[in-house]
């Protein structure tokens, strides 16, 4: 516990940037920042399910969801998250290659779920989906779109601190900005989790 | 650092696993669907498994069980308002919609449009038919014969001359019939109506009759018409055309008026091939619903469905025309959205 640091406030200045909370300021922000994003979707997600069979045209869900093809991608997603707290791990080990090795692999495994949403949405286009087609495709498109917009925002990010790493003296003491990283590309994954079930799996049920 | 108790990788491990199994079982549970478990526990456990891997994600992989208690405490808050919205997004869109049809203004307006319609009936429209037994369902006569008549256009007249002839239903034959019990009472009222109904139209075939001559008709199959109109609308216009009472719109009567109006034959092709989307009033009841597009019928079912909402249930409207396969055929390229068809609707003066 970091009690002994804020006792001394000169020394807390220069050891790590603590504040009253004595928690990382950044760490702290990130929590918030997540609260806020987490209305936003489930914003999003009610808007979807407050429309949902209410399109009056198609093409409606059940005519284009591929659920294996969906599952596959969750999965990836999920391993994703798993392959990030490996990352952490052993950056908290002071292990500088096997943190590259498996931030590398999130940014892959996240961008290998983005290529399964770009052929989705291409699929759905071809079938004559589209943001201005019907209810359906106006709150799939931004609710998945808006999600797809963090993985990509997430992969770009993981991609910089490896960059990072190179560029400049990188420890385990560095491990908060790693973390922070981690909790939003988990978010992004929770989200999912919820998308996953509320929009493709129930149109089966 | 406030958090320094780390979970082993082992604990990473096992985590992971148990999610891509969860996955797999989420996957198999909607891919091969158990007639055991029915769609609401698929649902159930659906839901259930999903949170599971929410939860594990949170407490595992972002360490908020390890962790200190204020990020849970904002992240909680923010779950919280999510949450609230979600449920107030719900009590907004989807609520209302469900309870819609119970609101006495609603099932005033509705009776007020549709005073003929007995209180029994309404009743078990209400009531999704639970209002009457099975077995009064069963005894309830049934028209068995829905073919009407039309007589073909007369010397020196133009088309609106067409006639029609209703048929004699079961239930005028019930009405007659002495002795009914108690329970039978709203039967025999409706019954009585749609004798009332029938009379008239009869009457009115009389009045318009004259000579026949064997000038070539606009011809279409009544038989045709019914059926069609009997598979596709009748579900919510009712057999009877006469709709459900704040929910579906009557056709009895006002399809033929709407059919007078300058453009309303048009209008009417577009409802049925477009659908139609908007607040509605017809013979002073509000309808607020949505006609899905029928463009997937072929052009004759769309025609004779049309001919049979005109000409079923009451006078044909004047200057009938049968509608025909090559009328429907031409309005297709059109295109329009149910909006675009309410648009017209208001541009015929009716709202």
């Amino acid at each position: 516990m970091s009690a002994q640091a804020s006792n001394q406030p000169a020394a807390a200045a220069h050891a790590a940037p603590y504040r009253a909370t004595k928690l990382p300021d950044v760490k702290l922000l990130m929590w918030v920042f997540l609260a806020s994003d987490t209305m936003f979707f489930g914003s999003l997600i009610g808007t979807y399910l407050a429309y949902r069979n209410r399109s009056l045209v198609g093409p409606y869900p059940q005519d284009l969801f591929d659920i294996p093809l969906t599952t596959v991608s969750t999965f990836v997603l999920l391993m994703s998250s798993f392959l990030m707290v490996l990352s952490l791990h052993a950056l908290r080990q002071n292990d500088l290659s096997k943190f590259r090795l498996w931030t590398v692999g999130v940014a892959v495994f996240g961008a290998i779920f983005l290529g399964f949403q770009v052929y989705e949405f291409t699929h759905f286009a071809h079938a004559g989906l589209s943001v201005h087609q019907n209810l359906f495709g106006t709150t799939f498109f931004i609710l998945t779109g808006t999600h797809g917009i963090h993985v990509t925002v997430g992969v770009i990010w993981l991609i910089g601190l490896v960059i990072a790493s190179y560029k400049r003296p990188t420890s385990a003491k560095d491990a908060v900005y790693l973390e922070i990283a981690g909790l939003y590309w988990h978010f992004v994954d929770i989200v999912w989790i919820v998308i996953f079930t509320v929009v493709y799996l129930v149109e089966f049920v | 650092m406030a958090d320094t108790k780390h979970s082993s990788v082992m604990t990473y491990v096992i985590v992971a696993l148990i999610l891509g199994v969860i996955t797999y079982i989420e996957f198999a549970l909607v891919e091969y669907p158990q007639a055991w478990l029915g769609p609401s526990w698929t649902l159930f456990w659906l839901v259930t498994l999903s949170v599971v891997k929410f939860v594990m994600v949170v407490m595992f992989f972002m360490h908020l069980k390890d962790d200190d208690r204020t990020y849970s405490g904002f992240f909680s808050s923010g779950m919280f308002i999510a949450l609230a919205t979600f449920v107030g997004l719900t009590a907004m869109f989807i609520l209302p919609r469900a309870v819609a049809a119970t609101k006495p203004a609603n099932a005033a307006a509705g009776q007020a449009a549709h005073a003929e319609v007995p209180e029994a009936l309404l009743e078990n429209v209400r009531t999704g038919g639970a209002s009457r037994t099975p077995a009064q369902i069963a005894d309830t006569p049934r028209p068995t014969d829905r073919s009407i008549e039309i007589a073909a256009p007369k010397a020196g007249n133009d088309a609106s001359t067409y006639s029609v002839t209703m048929p004699e239903t079961a239930a005028a034959t019930a009405a007659t019939q002495p002795g009914a019990t108690e329970g039978e009472a709203p039967q025999a009222a409706a019954a009585a109506t749609e004798t009332a109904a029938t009379e008239t139209a009869t009457t009115e075939t009389a009045e318009t009759e004259t000579p026949q001559t064997e000038t070539a008709a606009v011809s279409w199959d009544p038989d045709h018409g019914t059926a069609v109109f009997n598979a596709n609308c009748a579900a919510c216009h009712q057999m009877n055309g006469q709709g459900i009472p704040a929910a579906f719109p009557p056709l009895a009567g006002h399809a033929a008026e709407v059919y007078a109006l300058d453009g309303g034959r048009k209008y009417l092709l577009d409802t049925v091939i477009f659908g139609l989307q908007g607040q509605i009033t017809v013979n002073g009841g509000t309808f607020n619903g949505v006609m899905p597009a029928w463009g997937h019928l072929a052009d004759g079912d769309i025609a004779d469905a049309l001919n049979h909402a005109l000409t079923a249930w009451g006078e044909a409207p004047a200057g009938f025309t049968p509608y025909v396969a090559a009328d429907v055929e031409a309005r297709r390229g059109d295109g329009l959205s149910a909006a675009d068809v309410h648009a017209h609707r208001e541009a015929l003066g009716l709202n």
